[in-house]
């Protein structure tokens, strides 16, 4: 799309049919529709809308009936008091009047005035709140972001009822337009961070931003990294407890998943349900989320690398077994794997955008054909299969990192079946200084391991109970240490 | 400024020290001072415990860098010129390591000898390690800390019923020669003193720090002396044939069972920490070099990977020759670059402290 | 720079793949591997070649493992032994699961150090492998079939457990501390010493179980499914009416007889191309404990397997079997009906191809014999410069695994005369402490054995009254004067074979440099002549 000229901001001439024409030239489309209405003294007066994103009932009940029963204003002041509606705005040019006309804000003119005025009478179909399905809990709030954007403020307004709470809007591309809110607690977020999220928001020039990845791209400070420079959620209350550890939040009209900066990759081994039930069951949940990451990364390569250059990994009996198993197949045991690994790949792709009603056949294809068949058909071996599933399930249990995961099982398969035990080694050891040498804002990746953070260890891969988290994480840096006070010196239990 | 941790520091002396002395140092050490190992590591232990604590009182009394110091004292040409030869140094005292690690990788993570370019790749993982700084060395020291303790105690723990203990006596049998003779010849594995001085200025000096790193470095010792005490133990007479000690020392507790070789993978697991340790004396080098050119680190870093890798293909039927000339022509090289420099540093011409920097050590 | 670590990357991706795909170093991955579970060496007709055996375990599509031995004979070393086993097989031998090292008994009139050698050089066979020496060809041990139809590696691993050492029936010996033993200044050390018994096939359609005449000529006999033999003391045969977990004993014996050969034996071939027929030992059935006979005559119990030890709790099999007497008939005809499965007898013939559960032993044996050979391990070898110089008889290894070595719980037989009569008691004895000590007294060395147990009377070879049998767990001051006087009777046969022999079997010579370094070179000359032995044994019963 052709960058949008700059023009001088072209002024209401006052009468209505030029006002009218000219911005139907700004905005020629079909859809932008023009209501004629006239005062009780017949003054002509107009409303220019787009239709499908405009209230038309509340157009007619709350502006035009009251305009329609009353002389003509004056002015646009004498027009908007006249109106049974809180949300007006002047435009004082066409192109700003333009722009909310395209926003769902109708443009109310009338003849003789130089001024028109918007309306917020902006309707969108919108889904209702439900549970997102990337954060399915068994205890706590059930409620998700849509992707209306004021909806999602609401959602956190409600959450938190604190004059500290900001919210600073700003758009974002030059044909979408979308409104970009950094949300952060005054007093408690980093205003440097602030600063710098807002510099780099500020600094995007691109047509259109549909989703807020996009936002996380910008902001993100090693694009073409593999890990997530940004964390993601769906949920408000997960939102508003970051928020309240002193991270800044980015949301984006018209996408459900909202940022949270700065990041660390143990918030993804964290889950909301670990803060609603006891710390003991939190703790062993993400213990066994940390074995299952490891089991899902280290799991295939150790298999390839045991077979191909270490048999004694595997005792005795356990060798026999999967020697047995894989006789006389015609792939060697890496490409064995690999190939697994990309029908789980495709497996899971086709499982996302297959329609509902064709499911269930091709489960059965994927579990009896790919599974049972294939090893009855001397094509792969049961073991191979066994630990691809377990891979692939294993890497669920942390859904943020999935495709992270995945990525990153399959580069340790290529350099377990190419270098071998050794390679699994230096390949740990690239993706340790890689991650050690990243940070998010200040904080760095690996936090609180490394670099050690004692503090923060009690909200790490152990979940401490309630009143040891009387401080926010250290590694955040904010002023505003403190978030409980115990008031009474004797604590329950 | 590129900075680390005092904790990081003693991570590193804790946790990463005493991995490359489990590899072929222990049958070397026996070799020459027999059932007195202990006694020959414990010499040179205090020595290069004698000169970190020399260091940290110099990094008490100053916070410049070492380059500085040499700077102020013999001027700006000389400062680069004994970084050079530091730099010089550091690769040295990386060769044998890096051999080491390459055999004990040959033969205990391969079961059919593979060729040099299975080694190869470590060279790439270190020429990314040195263009990531002082700052990258702390953190993976935080990473190799936990993964260290959990498992070499559970290797001792699986090697300690093995060991009679017995075998270390007749205290003194070797004699004073094969004390001394031994630590004369391990020198080139206590070279871990050196590195304080080049984080001299890197990291804040806070109260206590050199009891701290003094006791992480103790702590590390008595991991090293233990471990010697459980292999000479473990093996006494047939203690020489004993390479890559790290990997038998504990295969004996669970070779007979249905548990196969599960020791594997705490060895493993230390084989991550020991190719973390691995690579600082290469990055120091690359930073001397880089300070002494006046470069980005990646170029050096580049050239110093490359020469290693080609030592290392070079020298692959060699390590026999190459250990004896490193223990014994040698060593008066390590002694005088890990050992009398550092302490001569003490008498470097230092820089007034500014009064901020004052307070906060107070 | 972004974009040179971009290119850097790209590049460094492009030859990980390449080699992931080539996969050609031209290593060896599991299918072309061929896993060697033990080695067997024998002495060739060529002064200083060997004959090598190895046992290559062969997986089936199931996953279990069946047994391909391989034979290279007249072998200048074990490495040109092992190469040319893979010339024969095409499949590349892997030694890091090799756990038995047997060498054949003529093998050991030489240093068996010029053979075991190489696998102290060897980086890829682990020195945790179990060494011993067989009685005859290690060859011909190494073609024996378990009863239970394991790989024979495994069984004779199994007699060699760290459990069988513990119950002082074994001397388990590893490769590490053997050549410990040989480097040390003693040159010392000892090796279990197996012998191989042949079973006969078993008749068809019944559980016959085998046994032996004295002059180990097989002999199979139909019998009911109770009924086990045994022998008396001049080896004639004798029927015995016993329930059905009692086990059978014979003498031991190890010449072989004939060799009976399964429908499913795989042959392999001698260098010079010529087929030989080997047993197989079947398929592994889970974890079996083998067994180990008992020795002759009557109800002796040199040594027992572990089975019946870890079934025997307060109360002895024979006190249960008493104290049932009055209803034994019921209990006998219940038993016809309903019989209890047994734990596996020694020498119960396996079917070979069956489907059975192998824990009665040949109890589908209709389709077919197979032979099941037991493996005896209750001798040692001591030898001295890597020469075997002298055996150490049951008794005496009993006697000392139970003063210096791990086991802390063995059974031992003890007679004594009562009212005129000679009774044999056989005792569980656990090991309550023990210590063995060096000190000089008036320039002469003295080996102290200071040893402590706890017994209990396991069985008695003649009837008791009810209080007696009820009392198991108290055993007669004379039993325990007797049980303590043969014990040191046989530490000092050792301690003279010892001296005959060179062998420092006790490591005195070690204990002296250790202890007392300023005598050693006074003392060292002659130590084991000079030993003078004190015995502080002290048996209690168990309360």
């Amino acid at each position: 799309m052709e960058k949008t000229k700059k023009r001088s901001p072209q002024p209401f001439a006052g009468e209505i049919e030029k006002d009218i024409a000219a911005v139907k030239e700004f905005l020629p489309a079909d859809d932008i529709l023009v209501y004629r209405f006239e005062t009780e003294d017949k003054k002509a007066c107009a409303a220019v809308y787009a239709d499908g994103i405009t209230d038309k009932e509340l157009l007619g009940q709350l502006v035009a009936k009251p305009l329609s029963l009353s002389p003509a204003p004056k002015t646009a002041q004498d027009a908007r008091q006249l109106l049974y509606f809180p949300e007006t705005k002047p435009a004082k040019d066409v192109q700003t009047a333009c722009d909310e006309i395209l926003a769902g804000n109708p443009l109310l003119l009338i003849d003789g005035i130089a001024e028109g005025t918007t309306l917020g009478t902006k309707k969108v179909s919108l889904r209702a709140i439900m549970e997102p399905q990337t954060s399915i809990t068994v205890k706590g709030p059930r409620e998700g972001f849509i992707e209306d954007v004021k909806t999602n403020m609401g959602l956190i307004r409600r959450r938190l009822k604190t004059p500290a709470l900001r919210f600073e809007t700003m758009e974002v591309g030059r044909a979408s337009k979308t409104a970009v809110v950094v949300a952060y607690l005054e007093g408690i977020a980093q205003k440097e961070v602030v600063r710098e999220i807002k510099d780099r928001i500020g600094a995007i020039d691109i047509d259109g931003v549909p989703d807020s990845s996009y936002i996380g791209k910008f902001l993100a400070k090693k694009s073409y990294s593999l890990f997530k420079q940004a964390g993601t959620t769906e949920k408000p209350d997960i939102l508003c407890a970051k928020m309240l550890e002193g991270r800044v939040a980015v949301l984006s009209d018209g996408s459900p998943i909202a940022l949270t900066l700065p990041y660390i990759l143990a918030e993804d081994f964290q889950s909301s349900q670990d803060y609603f039930v006891s710390p003991y069951r939190a703790t062993i949940s993400r213990i066994l989320r940390t074995l299952a990451v490891i089991v899902s990364l280290f799991l295939p390569a150790y298999y390839v690398a045991a077979e191909l250059f270490r048999l004694q990994l595997l005792p005795f009996g356990l060798l026999m077994t999967i020697s047995g198993g894989v006789q006389d197949l015609p792939l060697s045991p890496s490409l064995e794997l690999f190939f697994l690994l990309i029908v789980l790949e495709i497996l899971i792709e086709a499982s996302v955008r297959m329609p509902k009603y064709v499911a269930l056949a091709l489960s059965v294809i994927g579990a009896l054909v790919l599974g049972d068949t294939a090893v009855k058909a001397g094509v792969v071996s049961s073991p191979a299969i066994i630990i691809v599933a377990l891979s692939g399930i294993s890497a669920y249990t942390v859904p943020d990192l999935t495709g992270t995961l995945s990525v990153i099982r399959l580069a340790y398969v290529v350099v377990a079946g190419s270098i071998g035990t050794y390679g699994i080694l230096l390949f740990t050891a690239l993706l340790a200084y890689y991650l050690v040498s990243s940070d998010s804002y200040g904080a760095p990746l690996l936090a609180p391991f490394s670099p050690l953070i004692r503090r923060d260890l009690r909200d790490s891969i152990w979940k401490a109970d309630i009143y040891s988290l009387d401080t926010r994480p250290a590694v955040l840096r904010v002023k505003n240490k403190t978030r409980l006070k115990v008031r009474n010196k004797e604590k329950n239990g | 400024m590129d900075k680390i941790k005092l904790r990081q520091i003693c991570f590193l002396f804790a946790a990463m020290m005493p991995i490359t002395k489990t590899i072929v140092y222990p049958a070397t050490l026996a070799y020459t001072a027999r059932n007195d190992l202990l006694w020959s590591a414990l010499v040179n232990f205090l020595l290069e415990g004698a000169v970190i604590a020399a260091v940290l009182f110099l990094a008490k009394r100053t916070n410049c860098t070492f380059f500085e110091l040499l700077q102020n004292t013999f001027g700006k040409v000389a400062a680069r010129i004994l970084y050079g030869l530091f730099g010089l140094f550091f690769a040295l005292s990386a060769l044998l390591p890096l051999m080491e690690q390459k055999n004990f990788v040959t033969v205990e993570l391969y079961e059919n000898v593979p060729p040099v370019i299975s080694f190869a790749p470590f060279f790439a993982l270190c020429f990314f390690a040195c263009t990531k700084g002082f700052k990258s060395i702390g953190r993976v020291a935080d990473i190799a800390l936990p993964v260290f303790v959990f498992c070499f105690a559970a290797i001792l723990l699986l090697a300690l019923p093995q060991a009679d203990f017995a075998a270390l006596l007749p205290i003194g049998a070797s004699g004073a020669k094969g004390i001394f003779g031994g630590a004369l010849q391990g020198l080139n594995w206590y070279t871990d003193c050196l590195y304080p001085l080049f984080f001299l200025g890197h990291f804040e000096y806070e109260k206590g720090a050199a009891g701290k790193v003094l006791g992480s470095y103790a702590a590390g010792s008595a991991a090293v002396l233990v471990f010697l005490a459980v292999f000479y133990g473990t093996y006494s007479d047939i203690a020489i044939l004993q390479y890559n000690t790290l990997a038998q020392i504990s295969k004996y507790a669970t070779a007979g069972t249905s548990l196969g070789r599960v020791d594997l993978l705490f060895v493993f697991s230390l084989v991550l920490v020991l190719i973390f340790y691995c690579c600082v004396p290469v990055q120091m080098c690359v930073h001397c070099i880089s300070k002494a050119i006046g470069c980005p680190p990646v170029w050096p870093a580049a050239v110093v990977n490359l020469l290693l890798l080609a030592f290392t293909i070079f020298f692959n039927y060699s390590f026999a020759e190459l250990q004896t000339v490193f223990t014994q022509k040698l060593w008066f090289v390590f002694a005088l670059f890990a050992y009398v420099l550092p302490v001569c540093s003490l008498l470097l011409r230092r820089t007034a402290n500014s009064p901020q920097k004052e307070k906060s050590r107070e | 720079m972004n974009k040179f670590w971009t290119r850097l990357f790209i590049v460094a991706a492009a030859i990980l793949l390449l080699l992931f795909f080539s996969n050609d170093f031209g290593l060896i991955d599991i299918q072309k591997t061929a896993v060697i579970a033990a080695i067997g060496i024998d002495a060739a007709e060529t002064d200083g070649a060997c004959d090598m055996t190895v046992q290559i375990a062969v997986p089936d599509q199931s996953g279990n493992g069946m047994a391909s031995n391989v034979t290279v004979k007249g072998a200048s070393s074990v490495n040109d032994a092992i190469t040319e086993v893979n010339r024969k097989t095409g499949w590349y031998p892997s030694l890091v699961h090799c756990r038995l090292l047997l060498l054949g008994e003529k093998l050991t009139e030489k240093d068996v150090f010029d053979f075991l050698g190489f696998f102290l050089r060897s980086e890829f066979i682990d020195d945790s492998c179990l060494v011993a020496v067989c009685e005859g060809r290690a060859e011909e041990a190494l073609t024996a079939s378990s009863p239970v139809r394991e790989l024979t590696a495994v069984s004779i691993s199994k007699v060699l457990s760290s459990s069988s050492q513990k119950t002082g029936a074994v001397s388990v010996m590893i490769l590490r501390d053997f050549a410990k033993g040989y480097y040390s200044p003693a040159a010392s050390g000892y090796l279990p010493y197996i012998s191989v018994k042949r079973e006969a096939q078993s008749e068809q359609g019944s559980n016959a179980l085998p046994s032996f005449l004295p002059d180990s000529t097989q002999k199979s006999e139909q019998r009911s499914t109770d009924a086990l033999p045994s022998f008396l003391p001049d080896g004639t045969q004798k029927f015995e009416q016993r329930s059905t977990d009692a086990l059978p004993s014979f003498l031991p014996d190890g010449t072989q007889k004939s060799e009976q050969r399964s429908t499913d034996a795989l042959p392999s071939f001698l260098p010079d191309g010529t087929q030989k027929f080997e047993q197989e030992d079947g398929r592994s059935r889970g974890a079996r404990k083998t067994f180990s006979p008992r020795k002759v005559p009557g109800r002796s119990c040199g040594t027992m397997h572990e089975g019946v030890s870890a079934s025997t709790g307060g109360f002895s099999d024979s006190m249960q079997r008493e104290m049932l007497f009055p209803i034994r008939n019921i209990g006998s005809i219940w038993e016809k009906l309903f019989p209890r499965r047994n734990p596996l007898p020694i020498g119960a013939p396996c079917a070979a191809g069956t489907e059975s559960s192998g824990e009665q032993g040949g109890s589908k044996s209709g389709e077919g014999g197979q032979n099941a050979d037991v493996f005896d391990a209750s001798r040692t070898m001591l030898f001295y410069k890597g020469k075997g110089v002298s055996v150490l008889e049951t008794e005496e290894t009993l006697a000392f695994n139970l003063a210096d070595t791990s086991t802390d719980l063995a059974y031992g037989m003890v007679e004594v005369s009562e009212n005129g009569e000679t009774v044999s008691y056989c005792l569980k004895m656990k090991i309550a402490g023990k210590k063995l000590s060096l000190d000089v007294r008036e320039n002469t060395p003295v080996l102290t054995f200071r040893i402590r147990a706890n017994a209990q009377v396991s069985d008695v070879s003649s009837s008791q009254d009810l209080l007696q049998v009820t009392q198991t767990a108290r055993v007669p001051e004379h039993v325990l004067r007797a049980a303590e006087q043969k014990f040191a009777d046989r530490l000092g046969q050792i301690l003279e074979k010892s001296a005959d022999t060179g062998c420092d079997i006790f490591g005195a010579a070690q204990r002296l440099y250790r202890f007392y370094p300023r005598r050693y070179d006074g003392l060292k000359d002659g130590l084991l002549a000079n030993i003078r032995p004190v015995y502080d044994i002290r048996f209690d019963t168990l309360r």
